[in-house]
């Protein structure tokens, strides 16, 4: 497919109208309508209905519409990166945090993206996941990391970065800091420190305390707070593998590995993608990030040597 | 310099092998790239080469390759991270001089394996001419990682998330329904690959791009068993360094 295609197709998409559909791309009528349906005829199928008062997006107009969008926002979001460095422009990206991902954990594609893009201006929220999706949608952050979250509206795209397990953070004066983990029993027996608006919260109640809920203590819905709390001996944290900690505090592997969760990324479909914002997403969607999360203990699929050769 | 390839009529065919040739793992790189394909070729299934000829003749018919870029063009510029993240601008990489720049379908097809080890052989060549090297795969997360690790490459494995680059270059297509299928049924989920709910691939192709950006080769061909030769790639770079400067 051509790239002039594509945006003529996104066009009549937006306008639902031909002729201001061919103004908005500087071309005639005749050759928008004649680059759509080429894009229709690769395609397999009409994309839109043209009828006398209506113009509609067909099922599979509506079903490539997406896709197309973020593959011409990538291939514009270059030349456009091009025109900022030239004119120096400032670049901000505004990058969402769920409570439970650390700002560790972007700071190196931050650097990685600043080099190609210098104007870059970061500022990083922290918010609940729900929150996070509301401000991505409202426009106020151009991008989101979360762990598990339930309900992403359609709008939404979502692409899971890595998994990693939970694990138990004490002092060293608790009475479980000597152990090589942490099971079930000693877990129920032992206060926990509560992590308000946790994502994990109904996985870590399935998986350790299906019948009785745990015994909570102190609450916090920033992770520094309950660190602190742990360190001054008021109970145990459960914590994401990579969340950087105080240096008095200690980490104790679960048991089983009964908890884990995905680190996903969520920025809003159909918008148009900044240079920065561009290269973030694409760093984010290759870096390894199991430098962050080591001994995350889910098993990592294989990519098969085929010998055969399936056509 | 290269030209497109037009279709034959005996391509479909299954070849005839000489008894002394046995399906092997496409891993010994002093075999071209044409032998590894029909030994490959004798490892089909009937479903395979049904979906093989399907692919190849839907190309064509649609004529898929007649939009890919040509020689004398602009190349167009990208910026793409590598397999661990790190950023590769196209002005860059031409920066030492003339790129080969090289789409491939993914890791788990095996005429890609086999061009990319061909490839990993050649490169010390192509550096040697003030060449860079550079393949490109729609594959994300870490597909491209693992696959670097599987065959030992030493080579920029740029990812091409959400196929901007493969569309700009003009060798993007969307994956026919009946391919889908049978590709799923293989058990490839392009979709987790690519981290895209469309499937789209690539056409295979091979530039070579000039320390100014302008096309100077260009391999590009529907049928995805064949690939160009390293051996031609560099005569292509030798050309263009005879003549630049």
């Amino acid at each position: 497919m051509e790239l002039h295609q594509v945006r003529y197709f996104l066009a009549v998409a937006s306008t639902l109208n031909f002729t201001r559909a061919a103004e908005q791309c500087n071309v005639t009528q005749p050759a928008l309508t004649k680059g759509v349906q080429k894009l229709e005829q690769e395609l397999g199928g009409q994309l839109i209905y043209r009828e006398r008062q209506l113009t509609q997006l067909t099922d599979l107009g509506k079903e490539v519409l997406p896709m197309l969008e973020r593959t011409l926002a990538s291939a514009e979001a270059v030349r456009r990166r091009a025109q900022e460095f030239q004119r120096k422009d400032v670049a901000p990206l505004k990058i969402g945090l769920a409570p439970s991902i650390s700002a560790s954990l972007v700071l190196d594609p931050i650097a990685e993206i600043a080099k190609f893009v210098p104007g870059l201006h970061v500022e990083l929220r922290e918010g609940a996941a729900k929150k996070l999706v509301d401000l991505l949608l409202e426009g106020e952050i151009n991008v989101a990391m979360v762990g598990d979250v339930q309900d992403v509206p359609a709008r939404i795209d979502d692409w899971s970065l890595f998994e990693e397990r939970y694990v138990a953070v004490l002092a060293p004066t608790h009475k479980l800091a000597n152990r090589p983990s942490i099971g079930i029993d000693d877990l129920r027996e032992t206060i926990l420190l509560e992590r308000a608006d946790c994502d994990v919260a109904p996985k870590i109640q399935q998986s350790y305390f299906p019948e009785k809920p745990p015994q909570l203590g102190h609450c916090s819905g920033h992770d520094l707070h309950l660190q602190h709390m742990a360190a001054a001996g008021f109970g145990v944290i459960l914590a994401p593998e990579h969340m950087p900690r105080l240096p008095t505090l200690k980490t104790i592997p679960l048991e089983g590995d009964r908890v884990s969760r995905e680190v996903r990324l969520l920025a809003v479909q159909g918008r148009r993608y900044s240079p920065a914002l561009d290269a973030f997403v694409k760093v984010a969607r290759l870096r390894d990030w199991s430098i962050e999360a080591p001994d995350r203990g889910v098993p990592r699929e294989e990519v098969p040597v085929v010998s055969r050769g399936p056509a | 310099m290269t030209v497109m390839r037009t279709p034959t009529a005996d391509r479909f065919q299954p070849i005839d092998l000489q008894p002394e040739d046995s399906p092997l793992m496409p891993d010994q790189t002093d075999k071209t790239l044409a032998r590894i394909r029909t030994e490959l070729l004798t490892t089909f299934s009937a479903a395979d080469w049904e979906s093989y000829n399907h692919l190849v003749r839907w190309l064509r018919d649609t004529d898929v390759a007649s939009h890919a870029l040509k020689v004398g063009d602009d190349a167009p510029n990208f910026l793409l991270p590598d397999a661990d993240g790190r950023l590769h601008a196209f002005e860059q990489l031409r920066r030492k001089g003339p790129l080969v720049l090289s789409f491939f379908r993914g890791g788990w097809c095996p005429f890609c394996t086999a061009e990319l080890r061909a490839l990993q052989a050649a490169k010390d060549e192509f550096e040697n001419v003030g060449a860079t090297l550079a393949v490109v795969t729609p594959e994300t997360k870490d597909f491209p990682r693992q696959l670097k690790q599987n065959l030992g490459l030493d080579l920029k494995v740029l990812s091409d998330v959400d196929y901007g680059v493969a569309m700009s270059y003009g060798v993007l297509f969307r994956v026919p329904d009946e391919t889908k299928a049978h590709y799923s049924r293989l058990g490839f989920d392009f979709g987790a690959r690519h981290g895209s709910p469309e499937w789209m691939l690539p056409i295979p192709a091979t530039y070579v791009i000039d320390a100014e950006g302008r096309i100077r080769s260009a391999f590009v061909e529907p049928d995805f068993t064949i690939r160009e030769e390293p051996t031609q790639i560099l005569a292509s770079l030798r050309q263009v360094a005879s003549t630049s400067r």
